[in-house]
C-alpha cells in the first residue's frame, strides 16, 4: 500500500438485480443504491443506478425481471458500516402516477462467491384510512424522505409500514484484501 | 406399414423355407428372388421395400399362428435369404447408405420384436405350446454363441465402417471354431457347409436378427420364468450342465444354428433358487432371534437378577427402545459375545438415562422452504411509551421502576360459617377427611415404606451371601447393619402409616354414618356429600399367605433384634456381674478388714457410706419368648393392618346426593337458606397496608363457596412489605362486616406468573355469631347429641385458593423490584441465597446443617434434580473453594478477552473509534478511521488533548479582553451541557423526518382538490408553486447556494465635489432637535455646482460576500440606483457537515456592501489622451448591511428594504436628496434619515430548518397557570395561526417559566442617567444605545438547534451575549425603570423573522425599538422594521393582537381595549402576582479603563497586522500622522454617538491632510469577539486599492460602558498623495 493512504481492503460487486415478485403491480422499474458507514468510500463503479421498466412475464411465474447489473467497488478501513445495498422500486398506479412499491435493503455478502439473496420488500403504511384512501386517490402514497433510511435504524419506531412480496438480486462478490 | 406387417411377412417367409427344410437348393431360388427384388429397391428406403413385399405375405397370415413350433429353426434359416448381401460385384460406395438402412431395419425390428412380444401376449392361445421350445431354443442358442462371444462382442461395439472387415474376418473365424464344436455333429458341418454355400453371409445382418430374437426370447422367457419356476429351474443350472444335457435333437438344432451362436451371445438371466441361496446365507447370514431372551441367560449361573430401582436407587428412565429391537439386541450379544458385561443387574441392557429432553430448548428453525409469506406477515405490536434515559434531563428524578405483582384470587371455602346447618358442619369434616384421605393415598408412603422395606430385605439377604458379593467382609458387614437398622426404622414408620390410614378410613366411616343419621333424625338433606365405600375383592389365600409371610418375616427379623440385643444386654450383664463379682470380692475383703480395723478407726465407718448402695447383683436378662412376641406383632397388625382377606375399602365421596328442596324442609331450614342467600362476600386487597383493589361482591352459594377468578396486577413501586386478603361479608343490605384476613406470603423472586401454583390459604376470624334458626352459628356451643352433650364449638374459618406472582414484562424479564429495595434485613438476607431457592427451599443458608440433612436424610445423588443442591453441598464442604457473595454475569468474559483493558486503551484506533461514535466534535465527521494502530498519526489526538487539557484553563490569547474571555468559557460551558442534554433528542426522528405523507385532508382541502379536478386546465396561466424542501441529510458542498437579489438602492450618499471642499462652510454642530429638521436644500448648490463638470454624482453597485466568496453587480449610477441583478453565492458548512444542527450553527454572516465606484484618469501624459485612455478604477465603501445565515436559513427567504449601515463619517460623500423625494414623500421620510436598499435573499434548495426540541419541559409554574397558557395558546392559533404568541419560555436551565416573569424595572447604569439629565429622551437613547452595545448572538447558533432559551437581564450581562429577546427585555426593563410605559412586542421584522422589539408610550405616540440596533421608529414610520405584531407583554400580562391587521401602521396600541387585544389575565383569570425572575437590582461594575486601553492598542496592532496580511503583493506603509489624527477624532464620535460631526471633522482632517486624497470611514460595532472586527473590516474592501503610493490609517477607540460594555471603534483610511 502506498505510503500515503491508510490501508484499506476492497470490497468489489458484481451482481444484478435480476427479477421481482410483485403478483398485484407490473411495469415496474427499481433504483439501487449504497448506504455505508463513514469509513467507507467508494472506488470505482456506480453507487446508484434505475433500471429499465419492466413487464410481468406471461407464465405462471409472473416474474419481473430487470437482470439489472450492479457493479461497484468499495474501499474501507473499517468493516463497521458495511455497505448495504438500498432498492426501491416504483410503477404506475391506476392513474398512471408514479409511486412507490416496495423498499428493501441487505447488506452485500460478507464473503467472496455467488450469493442470491431475496429482498422482502415493504412500503410505508399511511397513518389512517383516510390518509390511505387520499393517497390512493391522489396518487401520492407515503414515501420515505430518502430510500436509504430503510438501511438505518435511527428513527424508525413509530412507523408502521406494510409488507410487501419480495425480490432477488443476485450479487456475485469477488472480494480481495489489500 | 407398421411393423407388425413386417413381421408377419417375414414369418411367412420363415414358413415358406421350413417347407423345403433345409433345401438349399430352393433356398438358393428364393434367396434369389429376393436378392433380385432387393437390387432395385436398395437405394430406396426400408419402408419401400416393405411394400414392395407386401403381396407376398397378404395371403397366409395364419401359417404364424400355427407354425411357431417351428419358428425358431425358421429363423435361422430365414437369415439366408434375408441376409444376403448385394451383389459381389456391388461397390462398395453403396455401403454406407446401405449400413444406414441396416440400422434403420435393425431399429425397426427391435421395434417389431417388442410388438410381437405384446402380440403374442395378447394371443392367449398359441402361448402353451410355444412354451418349451422358445425356452430350449434359447438354451441352445446360447450355447452356441460361447466360442463367438469375443467376436460378438467387438462386433456390438464396431461402427458401420468396420463392419465390411469384421465381415471377413468372421468367416474366417467360422472355419476357425468348427473343431472346438464336439465331434459326430454331421450336421454342424452341414451348417458350415451350408454357410460357406452361401459364400458370404452377412454378418450384420446375422448378428442383428438373433439379437432382435434374442431379446424377443429373453422377454418371453421372463414371462414364463414368471410362471414356471421350478422345472426351469431344474434344467438351467449352468452352461456347462446345459451342454452335457442337451438332447439329440437339440444337438441337431444346435447344429444349424452354430453359426448363429458364433456370434451372438444369448443368456438368461442369473438365478439361483431360493433354496439354494437360503443354505448359503444360512452359513453367512446370523439372523438374530426376535423372542425374548430369558433373564437367567442374561444373567450369571444361580444370580437372581436385582432391581436397583426396588432398592430406592435413582434410575433414570431409559430410552425408549421397541420391546422387539431390544430382544434382537440381546439375542445377538448373546451369541456373538458370550460375556455378559452388556448386562446390567437386573438382566436387561445396561443403558445410560434417555438423553432426550422432552421439549427443544432450541427454538425452531424455521426451513427454507417455508413459505416467505408467514416471514413477512405483520404483527401488531402494542406501542410502547418510550422512556428517554433521564440523566439528560434537568431535575427529573429517578425514573420509577415498572413492577408488577399478579394476585389471582380464584375463590374462597369456608369451612365452618355461622349460617352452617350441623349437617353441613359434618359435611365439611367429611370433606376434610377425605381430602385428606385423597392426600394420603396419593403420597401411599404406607405401600412406598412397604417396597423399601423389601428392598431392604432383599439387600440383606443378597449381602448375607458372601460368595456373591466379594467386597470386603467388614464392609459388608457394616453394611448390612445399616440396612438393618434402616429396616426397623422404616418398619416402624410404616405400621405408624398403616395405622394412620386405617384410622382415617376408619373416621370418615364414622363421620358418614354420623351424618346418615343425622340426615335421617332432620329428615331433610342440606348437602350433596354422599360417601361410597366401594370394596375390592382380594384373593383371599394370597392375601393371607402374604400378610402371614409378612408377618413371619417381622417376627424373625425381631427376634433377631431381639437376640442381638438380649446378647448386647447378655454382654452388659456379663460385665456387672463381672464388676459385681468383684466389687463382692473387694467388699468381703473389706469387711474382713473392717472387721479388722474397726476398733481402731472407728469413724471410718462414716466415712464411707456408699458402700451401703452396693450394686444390685444383676440379673440376667430374659431371653426373649417367640410367641409373645409373635403375640405383639399379630395384636400391632391386627390393630394396623387389613386383615387378611378382608375386602379393601375405598372410600369415594361425591355431590351425587340430592338436597331437599325449600317447601319440604322445616321452616327454620328454610329461614336459614333464606339467610344464605343474602348473604355475600367480597375480598379487599391491602398491599403494604393500603387498600389497593377489591373483588367483586359474590353471593355466597349454598355450598358455601365463593368463586371469584378474578386477576389484579399491582403495579408497584417498593418491595411489597405485606399483602393481605381482607374478606368481607355483606348481610343483605344491612352492611359489611370484616369476616377475617389472610395473609398471603410474598412470592420468591423466582415465582412469576404463569408458574405460581394455586395455593390455598386458610383463615379463620373469632367472631361470635348466633343465629336463630337452623345455622350453629360461630364461636357458639352447639352439640350433635340430643342430650347436648359432647358440645363443640366453631369458629368461622376457610380457604382462600390464590396464587400471586410477579409478572413478566414483555421481554422476558420479571417484574421484581431489585434487591436494593428490599428491606435491608433478614428478607434480604435470605433472598442472597439464590441457589438453594432455586431448588424450593429458600430460607437455608446454613451449608453445614444442609450438608448434614443431605447426608442424614440419604439424597440420592445421582437423581439430577438434586444436582444443585449435590453441587452446592460439595462446593461448601470442600473447604477451599467459597460461596461467592456476588454474582457474576459473564463469568468467561475472562478468558474471551483477547486483549488486556489496558491494551485495549492504549490502542489509537480504539480511542478514535470510541470518540467518534461519542460524537466528539473534532470526530463526528473523521472519515476512514485508518485500519492500523501505527497509520494513525499523533496529532490526530493532539487538538482534543489540549482542548480537554484547556477546558479549564482561561485562555486570553483569543480573547484580548480577560472577562471576554471567562465569559466564552462560561458560554462554552453552558453550551456543552446544553447539547448534552439534547443529545438524545437529536437522535429523535419524527414520522415525518423519514415519512412523506399527504397531510391528514379535511373536507376543505378534499373539497378543494376535488374541485380542482373539475377545473379547467389553463396551462398558460403561470401558477406559483411552492419550492420543495430538502432535508439537511444529504447534501454535499455546492449543493446549496445563497441567491441574493439586488433590486435597488434608495439614497445613497453622493461625492462631493473635491473642488468645493474648501468652500464648504464649516458648519456648527446641530442639536438634537435641529437633526431632523435638516434642511437638505443646503446641498443643492454644490449639487448644482457638480452637475457642470459632467461627473456623475455616484456610480454605486454592491458586493456580496459571503465566506469570502465575493460577487458583486454590475455598476449603476445615480442616488437611487436601480440593479435587480441576482447573485449566487455557494455554501460551505463546517467540516462538510450538512446536519440541521450544523446548519444551525454557521455564525457566518452575509455582507452586502455598497460601493461607489470611482475613476480617475492616471493619463500620465496628455499627449496621449488621443490615442488611449488611462484610468484607474477605485472603489470607495459606503456601507453594509449584515444579514446573519442563519436568519436566512430560519427564515428561508428575507425580503424588504433594509436601512444601510453607513459610517456616520463618510468622507467626500454627503447625502444627496433628489428634489422629487423631497416634495412628494418628505412628510415620508422626515422621520428616516438614511439610505435603503431593497433586498431578496434566499438559498437554493431550500432547506428545512431544524425544529426546536419537541419536548415538554418540567417547570416549577403553577399547573393551572400552564394549563392556562396551552389554551390561551390554542385560542389565539385557531383564530390567527400565523400570529406569535409567546406565553412560557424556557430559561437557561431548561424550565419552562411564565413569560412575564421576565419584566421588572430594572435600573440602567447609573453612568447613563447621568449623561443628560434633563433630557428623558435622550437618556431613553443612550440607555438604548447601551443594550445594544452588547453583541447580539442568536440562541440557534449558540444552542444548536435546541431552542430558544431566555436569560434573565443579569445572566445576560454577565454572558454580554444574546439575541433579541434578551436585548428586549433588558431595554423594556430600563424602560419600566425610567418611568415609561413599555411593553415587550413580539412580531415579525425583517430581515430577523420572529423577534421581539420594545414599544414605549410617549405623551402622544408610541415608539418602536429596535433592542438590537438601538434606533426607533414612530408607529407610522414607513422604514420601521418591525413588520407585524403578535402580541404585547407587560409586567403582569399578555396581550395578544386580534386586530384585522397587524403591521404597525395599521394597528392601535391602546391595550385597554379588550376588543382589539385579548389580554390573558381578565377578569375570569387574575392575575395572581407573579413574581420576576429578574434580580431585584443590577449591580454594574465600572469597566477598568486601563484594560481597555490596552485592548484598544491590541486589536489595532492585530488589525493593521491583518490588513498587511491581505495585500502581500503591495507594501503596506502607514500613515502615522493621519493615524493620530484620526485617532484623536475618535472619541469625539463616541461622545455624540455617531451623529453629524462629518463636516468639524472633515474640516479638521483636511486642514491637516492637505495635499492627500483621503478615503476612508469609522466602523462602530459592539466588542465581543476579534473575528467580527476583522471580518468588519475585510468586508469594506479598503485594502483593496492597489495604487502605487498608497497608504492606509487606522485608529481604534474603544469606549467603556460599565459591565464591561465595549463600544468598539475602528477609523480606517486610505491615503494618496495628490500630485
Amino acid at each position: 500500500m502506498a505510503a500515503a493512504g491508510p490501508s484499506v481492503f476492497l470490497l468489489m460487486v458484481n451482481g444484478q438485480v435480476e427479477s421481482a415478485q410483485f403478483p398485484e403491480y407490473d411495469d415496474l422499474y427499481c433504483k439501487y443504491c449504497f448506504v455505508y458507514g463513514q469509513d467507507w468510500a467508494p472506488t470505482a463503479g456506480l453507487e446508484e443506478g434505475i433500471s429499465q421498466i419492466t413487464s410481468k412475464s406471461q407464465d405462471v411465474r409472473q416474474a419481473l425481471v430487470w437482470n439489472f447489473p450492479i457493479d461497484v467497488t468499495f474501499k474501507s478501513t473499517n468493516p463497521y458500516g458495511w455497505p448495504q445495498i438500498v432498492l426501491s422500486v416504483y410503477g404506475p398506479d391506476v392513474f398512471g402516477n408514479d409511486v412507490v412499491r416496495g423498499y428493501g435493503a441487505v447488506h452485500l455478502p460478507f464473503s467472496p462467491g455467488r450469493h442470491k439473496r431475496t429482498i422482502p420488500m415493504f412500503v410505508p403504511e399511511s397513518t389512517s384510512k383516510l390518509q390511505k384512501f387520499t393517497s390512493w386517490f391522489m396518487g401520492r402514497r407515503p414515501e420515505y424522505t430518502d430510500p436509504k433510511v430503510v438501511a438505518q435504524g435511527e428513527g424508525r419506531e413509530g412507523e408502521n409500514a406494510e409488507a410487501e412480496r419480495l425480490k432477488a438480486a443476485q450479487l456475485m462478490l469477488p472480494f480481495s484484501s489489500q | 406399414m407398421n411393423p407388425k406387417e413386417e413381421k408377419v411377412k417375414i414369418i411367412t417367409e420363415e414358413f415358406d423355407e421350413n417347407d423345403e427344410d433345409a433345401g438349399v437348393g430352393s433356398q438358393k431360388k428364393t434367396s434369389k428372388m429376393a436378392r433380385q427384388k432387393r437390387k432395385k429397391p436398395l437405394p430406396a428406403a426400408g419402408p419401400e421395400e416393405m411394400v414392395s413385399e407386401n403381396p407376398h405375405l397378404g395371403n397366409q397370415p395364419e401359417p404364424l399362428q400355427e407354425d411357431s413350433d417351428t419358428r425358431p429353426l425358421s429363423m435361422t434359416t430365414r437369415r439366408g435369404p434375408r441376409s444376403l448381401p448385394p451383389i459381389p460385384s456391388a461397390s462398395r460406395t453403396g455401403f454406407a447408405e446401405f449400413s444406414m438402412r441396416e440400422r434403420m431395419r435393425e431399429k425397426l425390428q427391435a421395434a417389431r420384436s417388442k410388438a410381437e412380444s405384446t402380440l403374442l401376449q395378447e394371443i392367449p392361445t398359441p402361448r402353451p405350446r410355444r412354451l418349451q421350445s422358445p425356452g430350449e431354443k434359447e438354451l441352445e442358442t446360447e450355447f452356441g454363441a460361447e466360442p463367438g462371444e469375443e467376436a460378438q462382442k467387438t462386433q456390438q461395439e464396431d461402427d458401420s465402417q468396420s463392419r465390411s472387415r469384421v465381415k471377413f474376418r468372421d468367416s474366417v473365424r467360422k472355419i476357425k471354431t468348427k473343431p472346438p464344436v464336439p465331434p459326430g455333429f454331421p450336421s454342424a458341418e452341414e451348417a458350415y457347409n451350408f454357410f460357406t454355400f452361401n459364400f458370404d453371409p452377412e454378418p450384420e445382418e446375422s448378428e442383428e436378427k438373433p439379437k432382435a430374437k434374442n431379446r424377443d426370447g429373453t422377454t418371453q422367457e421372463e414371462e414364463e420364468g414368471e410362471e414356471e419356476e421350478p422345472p426351469v429351474q431344474g434344467i438351467h443350472k449352468t452352461d456347462e450342465q446345459l451342454l452335457i444335457s442337451a438332447t439329440e435333437a437339440e444337438a441337431f438344432l444346435w447344429g444349424l444354428d452354430h453359426a448363429a451362436a458364433d456370434f451372438v451371445a444369448v443368456r438368461p438371466a442369473d438365478y439361483e433358487s431360493a433354496h439354494v441361496r437360503l443354505q448359503m446365507e444360512k452359513e453367512l447370514l446370523f439372523v438374530p432371534s426376535r423372542l425374548t431372551v430369558p433373564t437367567y441367560k442374561k444373567l450369571p449361573e444361580n444370580v437372581q437378577p436385582r432391581y436397583l430401582e426396588d432398592e430406592g436407587l435413582y434410575i433414570g428412565t431409559r430410552p425408549d427402545v421397541p420391546r422387539t429391537c431390544q430382544n434382537i439386541m440381546e439375542n445377538r450379544l448373546l451369541t456373538q459375545e458370550p460375556g455378559r458385561r452388556w448386562f446390567g443387574d437386573d438382566g436387561r441392557i445396561v443403558a445410560l438415562p434417555n438423553p432426550i429432553k422432552p421439549f427443544p430448548s432450541r427454538p425452531p428453525v424455521l426451513t427454507q422452504e417455508q413459505d416467505f409469506r408467514a416471514e413477512l406477515e405483520t404483527l401488531y405490536k402494542k406501542a410502547v411509551k418510550y422512556v428517554h434515559r433521564s440523566q439528560h434531563m434537568i431535575g427529573s428524578g429517578d425514573s420509577p421502576g415498572n413492577f408488577q405483582l399478579d394476585i389471582d384470587i380464584s375463590g374462597l371455602i369456608f369451612t365452618h360459617h355461622p349460617c352452617f346447618s350441623r349437617e353441613h358442619v359434618l359435611a365439611a369434616k367429611l370433606a376434610q377427611l377425605y381430602d385428606q384421605y385423597l392426600a394420603r393415598h396419593q403420597r401411599n408412603k404406607a405401600k412406598f415404606l412397604t417396597d423399601k422395606l423389601q428392598a431392604l430385605r432383599n439387600a440383606v439377604q443378597t449381602g448375607l451371601n458372601p460368595e456373591k458379593t466379594h467386597k470386603s467382609l467388614d464392609t459388608t458387614q457394616k453394611t448390612i447393619n445399616e440396612y438393618k437398622s434402616e429396616i426397623r426404622q422404616t418398619r416402624k414408620l410404616r405400621d405408624a402409616e398403616q395405622e394412620k390410614d386405617r384410622m382415617l378410613l376408619k373416621t370418615i366411616i364414622k363421620v358418614w354414618k354420623e351424618m346418615k343419621s343425622l340426615r335421617e333424625f332432620q329428615r331433610f338433606t342440606n348437602t350433596p356429600l354422599k360417601l361410597v365405600l366401594r370394596k375390592e375383592k382380594v384373593d383371599q389365600k394370597a392375601d393371607e399367605e402374604a400378610y402371614e409371610a409378612e408377618i413371619q418375616a417381622e417376627i424373625s427379623e425381631l427376634l433377631e433384634e431381639h437376640m442381638e440385643e438380649h446378647e448386647q444386654k447378655m454382654e452388659a450383664y456379663r460385665a456387672a456381674y463381672q464388676q459385681w463379682k468383684a466389687w463382692k470380692k473387694a467388699q468381703r475383703a473389706k469387711k474382713k478388714k473392717k472387721k479388722q480395723a474397726v476398733e481402731e478407726h472407728p469413724e471410718e465407718e462414716m466415712g464411707e457410706p456408699y458402700p451401703e448402695e452396693d450394686p444390685v447383683k444383676p440379673v440376667p436378662p430374659e431371653p426373649t419368648d417367640r410367641a409373645l412376641m409373635e403375640h405383639q406383632v399379630r395384636e400391632r397388625a391386627a390393630r394396623s393392618r387389613r386383615r387378611p382377606g378382608e375386602p379393601l375399602l375405598v372410600p369415594e365421596l361425591s355431590l351425587a346426593g340430592s338436597v331437599t328442596p325449600n317447601e319440604q324442609c322445616p321452616r327454620v331450614e328454610v329461614l336459614r337458606r333464606e339467610d344464605v342467600k343474602r348473604r355475600s362476600i367480597y375480598l379487599k386487597v391491602i398491599f403494604n397496608d393500603k387498600e389497593v383493589s377489591r373483588t367483586d361482591s359474590r353471593p355466597l352459594g349454598a355450598d358455601f363457596r365463593v368463586h371469584f377468578g378474578q386477576i389484579f396486577n399491582l403495579q408497584i413501586f417498593n418491595w411489597p412489605e405485606s399483602l393481605t386478603l381482607q374478606v368481607y361479608e355483606t348481610v343483605g343490605h344491612s352492611g359489611t362486616t370484616l369476616l377475617a384476613e389472610v395473609f398471603l406470603p410474598i412470592p420468591e423472586t423466582t415465582i412469576v406468573t404463569g408458574r405460581a401454583p394455586i395455593e390455598e390459604v386458610e383463615f379463620s376470624s373469632n367472631q361470635h355469631v348466633t343465629l336463630d334458626h337452623e345455622g350453629v352459628g360461630s364461636g357458639m356451643p352447639f352439640s350433635f347429641e340430643a342430650d347436648g352433650s359432647n358440645q363443640l364449638i366453631l369458629m368461622t374459618s376457610g380457604k382462600v385458593s390464590n396464587s400471586v406472582a410477579w409478572a413478566i414484562g414483555e421481554n422476558g424479564i420479571p417484574l421484581i423490584p431489585p434487591l436494593s429495595q428490599q428491606n435491608i434485613g433478614f428478607r434480604s438476607a435470605l433472598k442472597r441465597a439464590d441457589a438453594i431457592s432455586s431448588i424450593g427451599t429458600s430460607g437455608l443458608t446454613d451449608l453445614k446443617k444442609l450438608a448434614k440433612w443431605a447426608a442424614e436424610s440419604k439424597l440420592d445423588p445421582n437423581d439430577p434434580n438434586n444436582a444443585p443442591l449435590m453441587q452446592l453441598i460439595s462446593v461448601a464442604t470442600s473447604g477451599e473453594s467459597y460461596v461467592p457473595d456476588f454474582f457474576r454475569l459473564e463469568q468467561l468474559q475472562q478468558e474471551f478477552n483477547f486483549v488486556s483493558d489496558e491494551e485495549l486503551n492504549r490502542s489509537k484506533r480504539f480511542r478514535l473509534l470510541c470518540l467518534r461514535s461519542q460524537e466528539v466534535p473534532e470526530f463526528r465527521n473523521y472519515k476512514q478511521i485508518p485500519a492500523y494502530d501505527r497509520e494513525i498519526m499523533e496529532k490526530v489526538f493532539q487538538d482534543y488533548e489540549k482542548w480537554l487539557r484547556d477546558r479549564n484553563v482561561i485562555e486570553t490569547k483569543d480573547h484580548i479582553d480577560p472577562h471576554r474571555a471567562m465569559v466564552a468559557k462560561y458560554l462554552q460551558q453552558v453550551r456543552e451541557s446544553v447539547i448534552n442534554r439534547f443529545l438524545i433528542a437529536k437522535h429523535h426522528f419524527l414520522l415525518s423526518d423519514l415519512i412523506v405523507e399527504e397531510e391528514v385532508p379535511n373536507i376543505s382541502i378534499l373539497g378543494l382538490s376535488l374541485f380542482k379536478l373539475a377545473e379547467q386546465k389553463r396551462p398558460l396561466r403561470p401558477r406559483r408553486k411552492g419550492r420543495k424542501k430538502v432535508t439537511a441529510q444529504n447534501l454535499s458542498d455546492g449543493d446549496i447556494k445563497v441567491l441574493v437579489n439586488i433590486i435597488r438602492a434608495y439614497d445613497i450618499p453622493v461625492r462631493k465635489p473635491t473642488a468645493s471642499k474648501f468652500q464648504q462652510p464649516s458648519r456648527s454642530s446641530r442639536t438634537f432637535s435641529e437633526k431632523h429638521a435638516a434642511s437638505p436644500t443646503t446641498h443643492s448648490p454644490t449639487h448644482s455646482a457638480d452637475y457642470p463638470l459632467g461627473q456623475v454624482l455616484v456610480r454605486p453597485f454592491v458586493e456580496v460576500s459571503f465566506q469570502r466568496t465575493i460577487c458583486h453587480t454590475t455598476t449603476a449610477e445615480g442616488p437611487n440606483p436601480s440593479w435587480n441583478e441576482e447573485l449566487e453565492l455557494p455554501f460551505r458548512a463546517p467540516n462538510g457537515d450538512y446536519s440541521t444542527s450544523s446548519l444551525q450553527s454557521v455564525k457566518d454572516d452575509v455582507f452586502i456592501n455598497i460601493f461607489d465606484e470611482v475613476l480617475y484618469d492616471v493619463l500620465e501624459d496628455d499627449r496621449e489622451r488621443g490615442s488611449g485612455i488611462h484610468t484607474r478604477i477605485e472603489r470607495h465603501w459606503l456601507g453594509c448591511v449584515k444579514i446573519p445565515f442563519s436568519t436566512i436559513y430560519f427564515q428561508a427567504k428575507i425580503d424588504g428594504t433594509f436601512k444601510i449601515d453607513i459610517p456616520p463619517v463618510l468622507l467626500g460623500y454627503s447625502k444627496e436628496r433628489s428634489m422629487i423625494i423631497e416634495r412628494g414623500f418628505d412628510s415620508v421620510r422626515s422621520l428616516s434619515e438614511g439610505s435603503y436598499i431593497t433586498l431578496f435573499i434566499t438559498m437554493e434548495p431550500q432547506l428545512v430548518p431544524g425544529e426546536s426540541v419537541r419536548e415538554k419541559f418540567d417547570s416549577q409554574e403553577d399547573e393551572k397557570l400552564l394549563q392556562a397558557t396551552e389554551k390561551f395558546q390554542a385560542e389565539c392559533a385557531l383564530k390567527f395561526p400565523h400570529r406569535q404568541c409567546l406565553t412560557t419560555v424556557t430559561d437557561i436551565s431548561g424550565k419552562t417559566v411564565f413569560i412575564t416573569r421576565y419584566l421588572k424595572p430594572l435600573n440602567p447604569p447609573q453612568e447613563l442617567l447621568e449623561g443628560c439629565p434633563n433630557n428623558p429622551q435622550a437618556t431613553a437613547e443612550l440607555v438604548a444605545r447601551y443594550v445594544s452595545l452588547i453583541p447580539f448572538l442568536p440562541d440557534a447558533v449558540s444552542f444548536a438547534g435546541i431552542c430558544d432559551l431566555w436569560s434573565t437581564s443579569d445572566q445576560f450581562l454577565d454572558l454580554l451575549a444574546g439575541d433579541e429577546e434578551e436585548h428586549a427585555v433588558l431595554l423594556c426593563n430600563y424602560f419600566l425603570s425610567l418611568g415609561k410605559k413599555a411593553w415587550l412586542v413580539m412580531g415579525s421584522a425583517i430581515p430577523e423573522g420572529p423577534t421581539a422589539y420594545v414599544l414605549t408610550r410617549e405623551q402622544s405616540h408610541y415608539l418602536i425599538w429596535n433592542p438590537c440596533s438601538g434606533h426607533f421608529y414612530g408607529q407610522f414610520d414607513t422604514f420601521c422594521p418591525l413588520k407585524s405584531v403578535g402580541c404585547l407583554i407587560g409586567p403582569d400580562n399578555i396581550w395578544f393582537n386580534i386586530q384585522r391587521h397587524d403591521s404597525p401602521l395599521r394597528i392601535n396600541f391602546d391595550v385597554t381595549k379588550p376588543k382589539l387585544w385579548k389580554s390573558f389575565f381578565s377578569r375570569s383569570l387574575l392575575y395572581p402576582g407573579l413574581s420576576s425572575v429578574q434580580p431585584e437590582e443590577l449591580i454594574y461594575q465600572r469597566t477598568d479603563k486601563a484594560a481597555a486601553a490596552e485592548l484598544q492598542d491590541r486589536i489595532e496592532k492585530i488589525l493593521k497586522e491583518k490588513i498587511m496580511d491581505w495585500r502581500p503583493r503591495h507594501l503596506t506603509r502607514w500613515n502615522r500622522y493621519c493615524t493620530s489624527a484620526l485617532r484623536h477624532f475618535l472619541p469625539l464620535l463616541e461622545r455624540s454617538r455617531g451623529e453629524d460631526v462629518e463636516d468639524d471633522h472633515r474640516g479638521e482632517l483636511l486642514k491637516q491632510l492637505g495635499d492627500y486624497r483621503f478615503s476612508g470611514f469609522p466602523l462602530h460595532m459592539p466588542y465581543s469577539e476579534l473575528k467580527p472586527l476583522i471580518e468588519a473590516v475585510y468586508s469594506t474592501g479598503v485594502h483593496n486599492i492597489d495604487v502605487p503610493n498608497v497608504e492606509f490609517a487606522l485608529a481604534v477607540y474603544i469606549h467603556p460602558y460599565p459591565k464591561n460594555v465595549l463600544s468598539v471603534w475602528i477609523y480606517v483610511a486610505s491615503l494618496i498623495r495628490n500630485r
